[in-house]
């Protein structure tokens, strides 16, 4: 395929290479501007002065960014374990394709694919104290009712429960997807040993599904941190700030209390997370490869 | 009698998972048949048994409502389509480039410009968001669907690269290779031989690139405010103005799951497979 021109060869790439590049290189240069400035409207018209480091002195000594970082760290940390619990479990049980497999295989994935908003709010109601199916079963069976999302200690977890509700299907997906990788002569070899079912999950499936476990967790740790909608519409953050992410922290920074430069101060915190993340599971993958390779 | 014993209790996670799976969506939708009474008097369960079901609010949103309710659905499906279909095309044009010919930018090979095109998906919206909305407000794009057709097709397109680029490493360049020497032009060995070939991946990676379009929450809330709303803005709107009026946003919330439902059920073969190759 070599006889075409440079020129073609350019014109077929550089749609997708100039979109990205103006719409996150130069934001994203934008945004380092903002956090080392002050932002001004002087006649509709936007200035940015130079301000040093005064919005990250600002960061660190505010209360509610901390609160905010574990808030977040929080939900990704218990969050994404029962995802990855709860999708292996499935997984495993799935992949020896049993009686009805498909059925549980596509009724498994819709929660990932559902609009989160419209998940938050039926959670929304469905935690709701007064006129809400949990409550009501609960009161029937004789347990005072719990503030799902009204008690500053137990909203978090409804938030987080909610989330597992949502994405346990991507873990399920990829690791199923790991599983049917596995060649099938391994396991067999295995039962020919004579291995227990336990043995030939802990030595041989568990060592071969560990890329693609490294893979889903660091896809959807890198999502988590970034969450936003069903805290949005669940609580808001509430009560007071219990269940604030980072995202909504800088949105109502930025965009309620409309301080720009301290909203992308906020936003930028949550980028280095998320990069620190990124660069552990990628850390892991090439220790993982580096054992291998011994 | 073990292998019995391990198989039940295996049926038994599965089934106990189905059902939470399906409870909150049963909730949602027959709240949306509720009357006002069986939602204020306490949590109601089974149509016909609990409580009478009634299509009021159904009709109501068809009807009375139309206009404020239909248009964000219209936006979202406007938006949706043409966004998937723009990072759908562009990826397609750029994954084909990067695996059929060799790049160099400055020190960057063909891997190295993948690479940064797919890193593009981690970074977080809110960082950009801030100055893709000075940069809205300047350009006259806030509130417009352009400007969220704009926005969408690039945050999808990364996704749209990394999973063309994986189906095209399949199809081997010996059939392309020979269309050349047969004289086929560019343009034909694309449209006529490549893209035939690629119409299930496209497929997935089309209705992909659609739900995540017709999910997103955050640029949408910054970035419009009425004219170009979407669904979940709509949702999220109605929810905090009508505060405890279930049945209403149950029946727009229920609107809003049904394409990406429809989508999952009616083509989960072409669906499940994009969804795989996400995480290769």
């Amino acid at each position: 395929m070599g006889n075409l021109g440079q020129r073609e060869k350019r014109l077929l790439i550089s749609p997708a290479v100039i979109l990205l590049l103006f719409f996150t290189l130069f934001p994203f240069v934008f945004t380092l501007a903002l956090v080392f400035g002050k932002v001004s409207f002087i006649g509709g018209k936007i200035a940015i002065q130079f301000a040093g480091v005064s919005n990250w002195v600002r960061l660190l000594h505010d209360q509610r960014f901390w609160n905010a970082v574990l808030v977040t760290l929080k939900i990704v940390g218990i969050a994404v374990t029962a995802e990855y619990c709860i999708g292996l479990v499935l997984a495993l049980l799935l992949y020896k394709k049993p009686f009805g497999c498909g059925f549980f295989r596509v009724l498994y994935v819709v929660p990932m694919l559902l609009t989160p908003i419209a998940v938050g709010y039926t959670w929304r109601m469905i935690f709701d104290v007064g006129r809400g199916p949990i409550t009501g079963i609960l009161q029937r069976v004789g347990v005072n009712p719990i503030g799902w999302l009204v008690d500053p200690n137990i909203a978090l977890y409804s938030i987080i429960i909610t989330d597992v509700w949502q994405w346990t299907p991507f873990m399920f997906l990829l690791l199923y997807a790991g599983l049917e990788a596995i060649p099938k002569d391994y396991l067999e070899a295995a039962d020919v040993d004579g291995a227990t079912a336990w043995r030939k999950f802990v030595y041989v499936i568990m060592p071969l599904l560990a890329p693609p476990s490294i893979a889903a967790l660091l896809l959807r740790s890198v999502e988590c941190f970034k969450i936003v909608d069903i805290i949005y519409i669940m609580t808001g953050g509430g009560p007071g700030q219990a269940t604030e992410s980072l995202t909504l922290f800088g949105y109502n920074v930025g965009f309620r209390a409309f301080d720009l430069a301290y909203g992308a101060t906020i936003a930028f915190s949550l980028f280095f997370m998320v990069l620190i993340a990124a660069m552990f599971f990628t850390m892991l993958t090439r220790s993982l490869r580096a054992i291998r390779l011994e | 009698m073990k292998r019995v014993l391990s198989l039940a209790a295996g049926y038994t996670v599965l089934i106990v998972w189905a059902f939470i799976v399906v409870a909150p969506l049963f909730w949602l939708i027959t709240t949306s048949f509720k009357d006002k009474l069986d939602v204020y008097l306490g949590p109601k369960f089974i149509p016909w048994i609990d409580f009478i079901p009634t299509s009021r609010w159904w009709i109501r949103i068809f009807t009375v409502e139309k206009n404020s309710l239909l248009k964000p659905y219209a936006n979202s499906l406007i938006i949706g389509l043409t966004s998937a279909f723009l990072s759908t095309f562009l990826g397609l044009m750029a994954a084909y480039a990067l695996s059929r010919f060799r790049f160099r930018f400055g020190f960057m090979k063909n891997e190295d410009i993948l690479f940064w095109i797919v890193s593009q998906r981690i970074m977080p919206p809110i960082i950009v968001v801030f100055a893709i909305f000075i940069m809205y407000q300047t350009l006259g794009l806030l509130d417009t669907h352009v400007g969220l057709i704009f926005i969408y097709t690039v945050f999808n397109l990364p996704l749209a690269v990394w999973i063309l680029s994986n189906f095209l490493g399949q199809i081997p360049p010996s059939i392309e290779e020979a269309a050349l020497v047969d004289g086929a032009s560019p343009a034909t060995i694309l449209f006529r031989i490549v893209i035939p070939m690629l119409l299930p991946s496209l497929t997935a990676t089309f209705l992909l690139c659609f739900v995540f379009s017709w999910n997103e929450f955050l640029f949408a809330l910054i970035l419009t405010y009425s004219r170009a709303q979407t669904m979940p803005i709509l949702i999220a709107s109605q929810h905090f103005q009508r505060g405890p009026q279930w049945w209403d946003i149950s029946a727009l919330a229920t609107l809003a799951v049904l394409p990406p439902v429809a989508i999952t059920i009616g083509l989960q073969r072409y669906f499940i497979r994009g969804l795989i190759l996400v995480g290769k």
